[in-house]
């Protein structure tokens, strides 16, 4: 089997998973208890903590709070921050951000959405001409899970900050965490991630947030994290993203030149007289999103998988919801809009599965187009 | 002091001399919805007792007898021994505990010291006197406790019941195949036709790849819920790819759904005939979607000669969805999973299509080629 569809989610890092487990196994203990072995294993959560959190910001002036996952983390910031006025966020977020916003209107605050282009990246004056004195929120994702569109939000919460020093800014970090480099700057007050998408297990998140900044909690119980998120600690889980984060930030780099290489022959390889491409040429290297126009990118899919090549979509084949809220935000007709497949890579694919892919994709289009 | 749950059956007091029949088949499905319980099935006189279970799956037990085709209503109850004692010890476990109530006996062995009018008025005031808040009303209580003298020197007591769902024990009434979508509408006609006695089997088109494996675990969780009516726990799938494929290419786009009707109608009655069923059973309503004309009911009953039943035919959607609530399918079947790929939907499906142009169009195909490559991609489902 071929796995190109990384940024939906990625296989578990055994060594990570192994060490994570004999540790969790061992140290079963609730990191709440008062006795020595629960003291143990909130010391271990601890480092963990620190280790995901230094990654990407300086941990004298932010703090990490475990979560589910990246969608609980941006629910997490988005109803804790905006409780006024109006919020700001672009056409092009992940659903976890789309659909909180739109409940905001539910809560008595007004969502703004700026536009996009092509690519999916935000038009940041347009987002800044929607920023103003009731903005309570601002909301702009770092890399697009659905075209690779990175938005430079360190630059974009600069502007916003200068223009409402007191609006919250927050971007969903999902797909640039342990992808591409990140560092936090001091506009930017959260942060969400997502193990499963590093090679850690599904059902663990992070929020970043900035020191000093005052959440209301979503859940609450026993007060775990800081009182902002109750619930027992899932270790296990907790473990294995920090286990697996190590071992993805010590290639970062190197991982991201070779894949950025590997994207471009994708796209060298595939028929250009079957294949638009839409993500950006600076996009995130782990992504290659492209249309077959005219097909069914679902069915295509599905084609592909039959071959053992598997690849995400950007379309479904039900009537219902059958086009990408996102890519049709970017402006694509609906020929274009049927046939989105998304190609996502991780450090392990190769060179070989590159181009066995390209084969298997424009077999696929064109057999569709021959039978349709 | 034994809990047992104690049935009763419908329509099968009707049936003349075949009754040892129906009842013999009743049995069966009643042990069948049972398996995986431990316990013993035993008739006595015009009812069946479900007995020697553990104690706390007494509610389980009622609730899936309450599902068996031919339960007309069931109770919980006690199996004691006939002394008054044992009787009134049993009817306090029972009995409502205020409001108005009344207590009514029945004494299969007539040589029991006191009469059946004796018992209820001696438990009676033995209840009211153990329940203060407790009146009677023998005209209409809310309440009826009732006895149940044995002649096996054993009593049973009990009040009130629940409903079953009526009908006829499945099995009774011939078998059918139902073509089963993954709407709302055919897993109400299947539960339809296997109320009134009918073995029904179920049989699913897709088009993988057109569409995905969620349609296909859609309709398996339905047949599952309709299993525990039906108790047939079998599904077969036809992939119908290639010939949706072939009507796409060829014929007039707007015959598309009328000619995979057809096909399907055509490849469904080959499976009946191969599989010993009796006629076809589908979902389909009047008028509600381009196809479910009587026209388009018309061209699909032109190719087969099995009858074809229609349960549903004259009945509302909103009908269709209440039986769908009460069966439990209806959550599932509107789950969005299309059973079509919008590929092969044509913009103006002919509502009213001739049977002589269908007949034109379909000389394009080689229909009974088709039909043989669907059926070698049957699959059995089991769960």
């Amino acid at each position: 089997m071929i796995y190109l569809d990384n940024a939906a989610t990625t296989r578990p890092n055994e060594e990570a998973l192994a060490r994570a487990q004999r540790y969790a196994s061992e140290n079963f203990f609730n990191p709440s208890a008062s006795y020595g072995g629960g003291f143990a294993v909130s010391a271990e959560m601890g480092r963990a903590r620190e280790s995901i959190l230094s990654r990407i910001a300086d941990p004298a002036k932010f703090e990490l709070v475990f979560t589910s996952g990246g969608t609980e983390s941006d629910n997490q910031a988005i109803f804790s921050a905006a409780r006024r006025g109006n919020a700001v966020t672009t056409s092009a977020e992940h659903a976890a951000v789309e659909r909180a916003f739109n409940e905001l209107k539910n809560r008595g605050v007004e969502p703004r959405f700026a536009p996009v282009d092509r690519h999916g990246a935000v038009d940041a004056d347009a987002l800044l001409s929607l920023v103003d004195e009731k903005t309570s929120l601002v909301s702009v994702i770092h890399v697009n899970n659905e075209t690779g569109a990175i938005n430079d939000i360190a630059a974009i919460a600069k502007r916003v900050k200068a223009k409402n020093p007191r609006c919250v800014f927050m971007s969903d970090g999902v797909q640039s965490f342990g992808k591409i480099p990140v560092r936090l700057t001091q506009d930017i007050d959260l942060f969400s991630l997502s193990a499963h998408k590093i090679g850690a297990l599904k059902g663990t998140g992070g929020l970043v947030k900035r020191k000093g900044l005052t959440l209301v909690p979503l859940v609450h119980g026993g007060g775990q994290e800081g009182n902002l998120r109750s619930g027992t600690e899932n270790v296990l889980g907790i473990l294995d993203f920090c286990y697996a984060t190590e071992r993805k930030f010590a290639t970062l780099f190197e991982d991201a030149q070779r894949l950025k290489g590997y994207r471009e022959a994708l796209w060298e390889k595939l028929d250009h007289s079957l294949y638009t491409r839409i993500s950006p040429p600076d996009g995130s290297p782990y992504i290659l999103t492209v249309s077959a126009e005219g097909t069914r990118g679902e069915v295509l899919s599905r084609m592909l998988w039959e071959e053992g090549v598997v690849v995400g979509t950007g379309s479904a084949c039900s009537s219902k919801h059958r086009f990408s809220r996102v890519l049709t935000a970017c402006g694509y007709g609906e020929n274009i809009l049927d046939g989105v497949l998304r190609v996502s890579f991780s450090p392990e694919t190769t060179m070989r599965e590159i181009e066995e892919s390209a084969l298997h994709m424009n077999a696929a289009a064109q057999r569709f187009k021959e039978k349709l | 002091m034994e809990k047992v749950v104690i049935i009763r059956y419908a329509e099968i007091h009707l049936k003349g001399k075949n009754r040892g029949f129906f009842e013999h088949v009743f049995a069966d499905n009643l042990e069948k919805s049972l398996r995986g319980i431990r316990h013993e099935l035993h008739r006595t006189s015009g009812r069946w007792l479900v007995e020697k279970f553990e104690e706390g799956r007494a509610e389980e037990i009622a609730e899936r007898v309450s599902n068996v085709f031919g339960v007309h209503s069931y109770s919980i109850g006690y199996l004691i021994g006939s002394s008054m004692e044992e009787i009134f010890e049993g009817a306090k476990l029972v009995a409502p505990t205020s409001g108005t109530f009344k207590v009514e006996t029945h004494r299969a062995y007539k040589k029991y010291p006191l009469s059946s009018m004796e018992i209820s008025a001696e438990i009676g005031g033995r209840l009211l006197e153990t329940f203060p808040a407790l009146k009677v009303d023998v005209h209409t209580p809310q309440n009826t406790v009732y006895i149940d003298v044995r002649e096996n020197g054993t009593a049973l007591v009990f009040c009130g019941s629940e409903e079953g769902v009526g009908g006829m024990p499945v099995g009774t009434s011939g078998k059918g195949l139902l073509l089963i979508s993954g709407g709302i509408d055919s897993p109400v006609a299947g539960y339809m036709m296997a109320k009134r006695g009918m073995t029904v089997e179920l049989l699913h088109f897709h088009s993988y790849p057109y569409t995905n494996e969620g349609a296909k675990e859609k309709v398996v969780t339905l047949a599952k819920i309709l299993s525990k009516y039906t108790l047939v726990t079998r599904l077969t799938t036809v992939k119908v790819t290639k010939l949706q494929e072939e009507i796409h290419a060829k014929c007039a786009p707007e015959l598309n759904v009328t000619l995979l009707r057809r096909f399907m109608f055509r490849i469904a009655e080959s499976f009946a005939r191969a599989h010993g069923y009796q006629c076809l059973v589908t979902g389909e309503s009047l008028g509600q979607v381009a196809s479910q004309t009587i026209e388009g009911m018309t061209s699909s009953n032109a190719v087969v000669t099995l009858p074809v039943l229609r349960p549903l035919v004259g009945f509302d959607k909103e009908e269709i969805i209440a039986r769908s609530r009460k069966i439990g399918t209806y959550e599932t079947s509107i789950l969005p999973f299309e059973d079509c790929c919008t590929v092969f939907l044509p913009e103006h499906p002919a509502i009213r299509p001739a049977l002589s142009f269908i007949e034109e169009e379909e000389k394009k195909l080689d229909v009974d080629a088709l039909v043989e490559e669907a059926l070698s991609t049957a699959e059995k489902v089991t769960f």
